[in-house]
């Protein structure tokens, strides 16, 4: 499955790799230039090549204007649609979604909480919660608040939302909508530690209907997942393949509980011992995904 | 207050204990075992040729910036080589471990290195390379190039210099000390936090990561104090400020930088030992502790760091390409004005480093607009190497050959840092190897400038030129090497690919998993070919010349090859800005001086290198918490600074008849010469 960010998907995503082309354009109207006198100059001023000479020339006033001036032209321009750009894909609120198709519905809100090494999406409205799973409608604004556990993780999937930081006792937030039905992978960009490049998600977005049945398929799983519960599996854990475990009937307040207990000085320390055997740890937690280890 | 440590502690030896040994791991092993091989032929070498005493005299306790210079550039080629073999393993790894297929040997569920190892790998590789490889390498070649540039005798604190080359060595030798004992820290060259806080790094390996650099970067505050006083105080009569030569100009650049944000690292490092040895609250998440003022910190001193990293190749550049189009530097005034805007712009940038943290728009479109401005100065001097080609008469020496590899390195570096630089285009590529790619472009610019200044100087300080046919081959495969590591990472980074994974999830990416490592076969190659022209060149030794590539323009040439150890017999007066130049257009160049005076020189110290050596026991104590070791080192310490003040050793005279002998018999006076004993003034009194 490509990530490649020259196939966006997401309406955010697609305005990045607008930006992406458009400054990259204007960049070219100085490094092509520039490319083609370092190739020139130094074949054409070859010692055995006897070209004009000139042994004492070492200033030229309209170079120097030149030579200042336009860099300072382009990156005026360059820093112009920086600026735009930043607006219409601020990940808090990009501006490019004002005008969605997902714009007039409210959003819906997942919760995303990293732990060592896995994802929970808690949906507050929906009452479910998972682990590597992210399933959203198409054509609905999806806004999102993360924070962590324990150390920094950063939230993206290429091709459809902007990168952010996942941080403990802090809380983040990205948005991003996607039109059609499809399956992206999601991944932590923030090294976390010796699980990190297991720390993958899958995002599916499935149409409204496809998202109801699901939510009330999640919602009549009996694995209710309590404050408790969230503690044990929030346990350093290598979920490979990232197996997806679903739950009802999340705690009330659970993304600002994680939030207040990581300022309050809850850690899930990653034992030594874990981190230098966590290649032997492997082939067990794959047998058992998403549980917490002891 | 009481930190929770896992693990025994015992006051007699801390928490070092025999299982922090590594010797179960076969590539561990086989490193010591190679390693130990080595320095024992090495030390068997000396004393079998009765070098022990040479060493010591000429060496080790020598305050001379040129040896001071050359032992900067040997260290930081050793890390160098360290550092590559860091890179190897982290690109075989990537391309044994793709797939969730891959098999695994040695312990390693995919590929060879486990993550636990992977993460040292990696970690090692960044502060390796970019803390001892570099900064060492730049240090060591403004140490040897300023003096001789500005006319002055030494650097404005000999002693000084030398305690900052033995402070680097401590940091160094500490970070190989972390491969056979205890292990290195998982958390990145930049400590990621609240990654390297207790909690989730209980083990030696940040500790190790947090003191070595802190050695350096003492080191390297007192090499930024010693070259600012010696650019602004040691210059020669007649030698204004619009006639200093750009590299000596961008050493003073790069020196303010390196005074002013070296501090902030040294503060954000001491909080961090206090968090991790004292139990306060810096940069924890709980008990108020907020580890963003951490990465601020950083990269207030991060992003000055890479400004103080690549100006000294700018000036390098600057002068080769004179040197080799037999033309003056274009733009000489635009060209100091820029090195200083990069330098200044340098500090309000530092915020690009982290668009992804959830600041504001406004705040990222800041420092968006900050970055990009660095590309102005930068494209500034781009154009004026190309203008002092335009019209000139190029050879292409080895050297040249470098340069022109540089600036193209540069432009391509520049256009992936400007991309990286707009919100909109890092929220996509951030953290991936995308940006790896790009820095890389960067500091492989300090590589070849490194490469190119080494060429371009060492018959200067040796006397005799590096073979230009293997230099040339070296030259070649590396380009080749870079091209083909460094594109794939690129396509990779926009393909996705997250930085730092010791496993490789997707399959399709291994055709460019397997190109990056073909390039590290050619890196492999380059390296073969760089001891084969060092061999080749110490076997020929043809004589070079004064002015050894005969289109010098700067005072360093006007001085005998190889340099004398007092580097001008008589203080030479400046009349010009390229003053050789200036000499050779007025038929002045061959006016050798009649009579000589006496010189006051430095005498060697032993002093310096104990220092270093108890900083590094010092840093060891402090890093296995043996107490009593880290007490008596830095009293010690402390001692020999007291001791050394009531010495009254002031220096020795060299006589005007030594220094005629040594004008006409030049290789008696070369940094590799012995020179006899001579008394010092014992009586003056110190004032």
């Amino acid at each position: 499955m490509s990530a490649n960010i020259f196939q966006p998907v997401g309406i955010v995503a697609k305005a990045e790799y607008h930006y992406t082309v458009l400054l990259v354009g204007v960049m070219m109207l100085i490094i092509l230039p520039t490319l083609a006198l370092m190739i020139l100059f130094p074949l054409r001023y070859r010692k055995s090549r006897n070209a004009a000479y000139a042994p004492n020339w070492s200033h030229s006033t309209i170079i120097e204007i030149l030579a200042w001036g336009v860099p300072f032209a382009v990156t005026a321009v360059l820093i112009y649609y920086s600026f735009t750009g930043v607006y219409a894909v601020n990940p808090y609120n990009p501006g490019v979604l004002a005008k969605s198709p997902g714009a007039a519905e409210p959003p819906i809100n997942v919760d995303v909480i990293t732990t060592d090494w896995q994802w929970f999406f808690v949906y507050p409205d929906q009452h479910i919660a998972t682990i590597d799973d992210l399933v959203v409608p198409a054509g609905r604004r999806v806004q999102l608040r993360l924070t962590s556990t324990s150390v920094m993780n950063g939230f993206y999937i290429p091709r459809v939302a902007p990168m952010i930081d996942a941080m403990p006792g802090m809380r983040t937030e990205d948005a991003f909508e996607v039109d059609e039905p499809g399956t992206f992978e999601g991944f932590s960009t923030d090294f976390s530690g010796a699980g990190f490049s297991w720390m993958q998600f899958s995002t599916r977005v499935v149409a409204q209907s496809d998202f109801d049945a699901w939510v009330k398929a999640v919602q009549s799983n009996p694995n209710a997942l309590s404050y408790a519960k969230f503690t044990q599996l929030a346990h350093p854990t290598v979920n490979v393949g990232a197996k997806p475990s679903y739950f009802s009937v999340p705690e009330q307040g659970l993304f600002e509980h994680v939030v207040s207990d990581a300022l309050a000085g809850v850690v899930y320390p990653v034992p030594d011992s874990l981190t230098k055997s966590v290649s032997s740890n492997e082939g067990k937690a794959e047998s058992t995904p998403a549980t917490a280890s002891p | 207050v009481q930190v929770d440590l896992q693990g025994p502690w015992s006051p007699l030896l801390g928490r070092l204990t025999l299982d922090q040994i590594p010797y179960t791991n076969p590539i561990i092993l086989g490193t010591f075992f190679g390693a130990a091989t080595i320095g024992l032929i090495a030390v068997a070498a000396i004393l079998y040729f009765k070098k022990a005493g040479y060493l010591w005299r000429e060496w080790l306790t020598t305050v001379d910036h040129k040896k001071i210079g050359v032992m900067y550039i040997i260290v930081g080629l050793v890390m160098l080589f360290r550092g590559f073999v860091d890179g190897l393993m982290m690109r075989t790894q990537q391309v044994m471990a793709n797939g969730p297929d891959s098999p695994g040997v040695l312990g390693a569920q995919h590929g060879f290195l486990p993550p636990f190892h992977f993460d040292q790998v990696y970690s090692a590789h960044g502060t390796i390379m970019l803390i001892f490889a570099a900064t060492p390498i730049m240090a060591g070649l403004g140490n040897i190039i300023v003096p001789l540039q500005i006319g002055a005798r030494d650097m404005a604190y000999p002693y000084l210099n030398a305690v900052s080359l033995w402070l680097t060595v401590a940091g160094a030798a500490l970070i190989m000390l972390s491969l056979f004992v205890g292990e290195f820290s998982n958390a990145a060259w930049v400590g990621l936090m609240p990654l390297a806080e207790l909690p989730y790094n209980p083990g030696v390996g940040v500790d190790y990561w947090m003191w070595a650099i802190q050695l350096s970067s003492l080191g390297t505050t007192f090499n930024s104090i010693n070259i600012i006083a010696t650019v602004v105080k040691m210059r020669a009569p007649g030698m204004g400020w619009f006639r200093i030569p750009v590299f000596s100009w961008v050493n003073l650049s790069t020196s303010i930088i390196g005074l002013t944000a070296f501090p902030v690292l040294g503060v954000a490092l001491a909080l961090l030992s206090a968090d991790r040895y004292l139990g306060t609250h810096y940069f924890t998440v709980d008990h108020g502790g907020n580890f963003m003022l951490y990465i601020d910190l950083f990269w207030i001193w991060g992003h000055p760091e890479v400004y103080f990293l690549i100006l000294p190749p700018f000036g390098i550049f600057s002068e080769i390409v004179p040197t080799f189009s037999e033309k003056p530097l274009f733009g000489y005034l635009t060209m100091v004005a820029a090195s200083f805007a990069i330098a200044g712009i340098g500090w309000s940038v530092w915020a690009h480093h982290f668009f992804t943290m959830g600041m504001g728009p406004d705040l990222n479109g800041y420092f968006s607009s900050a970055t990009m401005l660095v590309g102005i100065p930068t494209g500034v001097k781009i154009f004026n190497w190309l203008f002092t080609m335009y019209r000139g008469r190029i050879t292409f020496t080895t050297p040249m050959l470098w340069t022109v590899a540089g600036i193209f390195l540069l432009l391509f570096g520049g256009f992936t840092g400007m991309m990286l630089s707009a919100p909109a285009i890092n929220y996509t590529v951030h953290d991936s190897v995308f940006v790896i790619a790009h820095f890389h472009c960067m500091v492989l610019v300090v590589a070849v400038g490194a490469f190119a200044a080494v060429a371009y100087w060492w018959p200067k300080v040796f006397g005799f030129k590096l073979d230009e046919h293997n230099g040339k081959l070296f030259f070649w495969t590396f380009v080749l090497g870079s091209i083909v590591v460094f594109v794939p990472m690129f396509m990779l980074g926009l393909e996705g690919e997250t930085r730092r994974l010791d496993y490789v999830f997707n399959t399709e990416w291994r055709p460019l998993l397997i190109a990056e490592e073909i390039g590290i076969v050619l890196y492999c190659l380059s390296i073969f070919y760089f001891l084969k022209m060092i061999y080749v060149s110490l076997r020929d030794r043809v004589p070079a010349a004064d002015d050894a590539w005969g289109t010098g323009r700067t005072l360093e040439w006007m001085t005998h090859t190889p340099v004398p150890f007092y580097n001008f017999a008589i203080t030479p007066q400046v009349n010009a800005l390229d003053e050789l130049a200036w000499r050779k257009a007025n038929g002045l160049e061959n006016v050798k001086p009649k009579e000589f005076v006496s010189i006051h020189m430095p005498s060697n110290t032993c002093v310096p290198v104990l220092i270093g050596m108890l900083s590094m026991a010092m840093g060891f104590g402090l890093i296995w918490r043996i107490w009593w070791m880290a007490g008596f080192s830095l009293l010690a310490i402390i001692v020999a600074i007291i001791a050394r003040s009531f010495d009254k050793n002031a220096g020795y005279i060299l006589t005007a008849e030594e220094i005629a002998n040594f004008e006409s018999k030049t290789e008696l006076a070369s940094v590799i010469a012995e020179q006899p004993k001579r008394a010092p003034l014992g009586h003056v009194e110190a004032h």
